[in-house]
């Protein structure tokens, strides 16, 4: 089986989840080149082929040049199998490839499996066991899913030349600004409870969701000492919600906290205390004093 | 011109619930809603023809009961609303569904020059997001994924500006018409229809089509048109309060450990 692995840049570095693209081939045993849109100076430490097509040409993203270049690729190589992250880029570009090729996509693979490759469904709760039918398919794996293999190396350079054109014009980039809250929007929710032991520390629980990209929320002991406002309160007396993560620093999990937060997807509790309620639903559970492990965590994450 | 948007009826799967015994999905009395990421597809159709008097179609491929979530739709304010429906349409994967959407899109054009196709970002039962981009590479439109801003519309010169979500920055691009979006949810709140247009909704009409209409290879759609296999679904594990490392003795050390597995579960890329 062949792979064509199509790695990412972004402001001019290779990013490291190319490596998880090599992990995937090697867990399917595949021969594997890679592609790339990006520049002489900064080559994957990889001593297989490689197509590489010029970022200042192509832009590190537009969807039609690179679509382009991917096909030009596919051409070349003739893999069974072309590989994309399933982050902004391979969500945009792989189903515009599979469309190109006629081939069979399957998106956000987990892992492989009895011939096949395992994805989510349902929001997470259920998984598929998926089979391409094509004799060529394109496929997207999670971020972090796979293990990243670095062999090393210095690659076998096949340069591309852009020949499409492309109807979109990129006019910036603009950063991810500060949001007011809406709980019920936010894919991820970090709430203080009143572990966190004073006011002063809410900036280090408001840290963390920023680092995970996420809002602030509160239980109700912390609002109803006005360390937060309201607008911040899971519960049954502020609001309902069902993020993907939901990280429960010191709240010990009274009943209606848990009515408030239960059905996130994923939760993560940050408590003193082994024991505590929270611990019932919390998917994973981290035994530690908060002012320590909060700021350890945070300084990992940024 | 008219703008189309692609819905979804899928269950409601925040209320799902796997049967512990059987390990599958427990359905009985699990709501249908319409996808939540196409109600901010709708809402963002809706804002465009209060401000530039653009016309809406919603579509939507699926079973009869499907019909509930176009009546929605023109509860809130589209013009036409389409049941795409028939037998030999079930069993559809993205590919085969993108098919019989794009050839609905088409039919529409025939009668009303289309500039704009709007669709959720992905479904929340599906979760694939391949339908969308499908159906433009088989129109030939520009296609603009995860919008979560519509900067401007050029009427004079036919071109869309809408500002991208990418991990922890935004894209600003402009493309001329027509085009897909894909939206996500920050892009907008959507409205809530009002007595009368709801009331007035129960007795508009959901058009029907079905393969008599669409005229598809039969190949191309449904199950034979489907690349892809199911070949098992099943109930991840799921390990209840798992505890981490020793967060006590060794904080550093835990979190390294917590970021493995969050990264493991994909949650640090949201």
């Amino acid at each position: 089986m062949k792979t064509l692995l199509i790695g990412e840049y972004r402001d001019g570095k290779l990013l490291d989840s190319t490596y998880e693209l090599l992990g995937f081939a090697g867990q399917l045993g595949a021969e594997a080149a890679l592609f790339l849109v990006g520049s002489d100076s900064a080559l994957p430490a990889y001593g297989g082929k490689l197509y590489l097509a010029p970022a200042s040409e192509a832009g590190e993203f537009n969807p039609d040049l690179h679509k382009q270049l991917v096909l030009d690729a596919v051409k070349k190589e003739n893999p069974d199998c072309i590989v994309f992250i399933h982050s902004s880029y391979g969500w945009d570009l792989a189903p515009r490839v599979a469309a190109a090729l006629k081939a069979a996509q399957v998106s956000e693979v987990v892992a492989v499996k009895d011939g096949g490759y395992e994805v989510g469904a349902c929001n997470g709760k259920m998984r598929r066991l998926i089979k391409p039918a094509t004799a060529q398919a394109v496929i997207t794996i999670q971020a972090g899913a796979f293990q990243p293999v670095q062999p090393g190396g210095s690659p076998q350079v096949e340069k591309l030349a852009v020949s499409a054109s492309s109807a979109i014009e990129f006019l910036g980039y603009e950063p991810a600004e500060d949001k007011a809250v809406d709980l019920a929007k936010a894919e991820v929710i970090v709430s203080a409870g009143r572990g966190i032991g004073k006011k002063d520390n809410v900036s280090v629980i408001a840290a963390l969701a920023k680092a995970l990209g996420g809002e602030l929320g509160a239980s109700r002991p912390v609002v109803d000492a006005e360390w937060v406002t309201h607008d911040h309160q899971v519960g049954t007396t502020g609001q309902t919600v069902s993020p993907k993560l939901y990280v429960a620093c010191g709240i010990s999990g009274a009943i209606q906290h848990l009515a408030g937060m239960k059905k996130s997807d994923f939760i993560l509790a940050i408590n003193k205390d082994k024991d505590a309620p929270i611990g019932e639903v919390a998917d994973v559970l981290v035994v530690a004093d908060l002012m320590q492990f909060v700021p350890a965590l945070t300084a990992k994450l940024t | 011109m008219l703008i189309v948007v692609c819905i979804k009826q899928v269950p409601d799967t925040t209320q799902v619930q796997i049967d512990p015994v059987t390990n599958t999905l427990v359905r009985d009395g699990i709501p249908f809603i319409v996808n939540p990421y196409d109600t901010h597809a709708l809402e963002a159709a809706l804002q465009l023809k209060d401000r530039f008097g653009f016309r809406v179609a919603a579509i939507s491929m699926g079973p009869p009961n499907a019909e509930a979530a176009l009546r929605k739709a023109l509860s809130l304010g589209v013009d036409r609303a389409i049941l795409l429906s028939d037998r030999v349409f079930g069993g559809a994967d993205t590919l085969a569904t993108s098919n019989v959407l794009t050839r609905a899109i088409q039919l529409l054009h025939a009668d009303e020059k289309v500039g704009m196709v709007l669709c959720g970002k992905q479904t929340i039962d599906g979760d694939t997001a391949q339908v969308g981009p499908g159906i433009a590479t088989r129109l030939g439109y520009t296609q603009l994924t995860l919008v979560d801003r519509v900067e401007n519309v050029d009427t004079l010169r036919g071109k869309i500006r809408v500002r991208r979500k990418l991990e922890g920055r935004h894209e600003v691009v402009e493309s001329p018409f027509p085009v897909m979006l894909t939206v996500v949810r920050e892009l907008n709140n959507p409205r809530y229809p009002t007595v009368p247009m709801r009331l007035a909704s129960e007795d508009a009409r959901v058009e029907l089509w079905n393969n008599e209409v669409l005229k598809l290879d039969v190949g191309t759609i449904g199950l034979k048109g489907s690349p892809t296999w199911v070949s098992r679904i099943f109930s991840p594990e799921r390990a209840k309060g798992e505890v981490i490392g020793d967060g006590l003795k060794d904080p550093s050390g835990a979190a390294h450990l917590l970021i493995d597995k969050l990264l493991s579960k994909d949650l640090l890329a949201i």
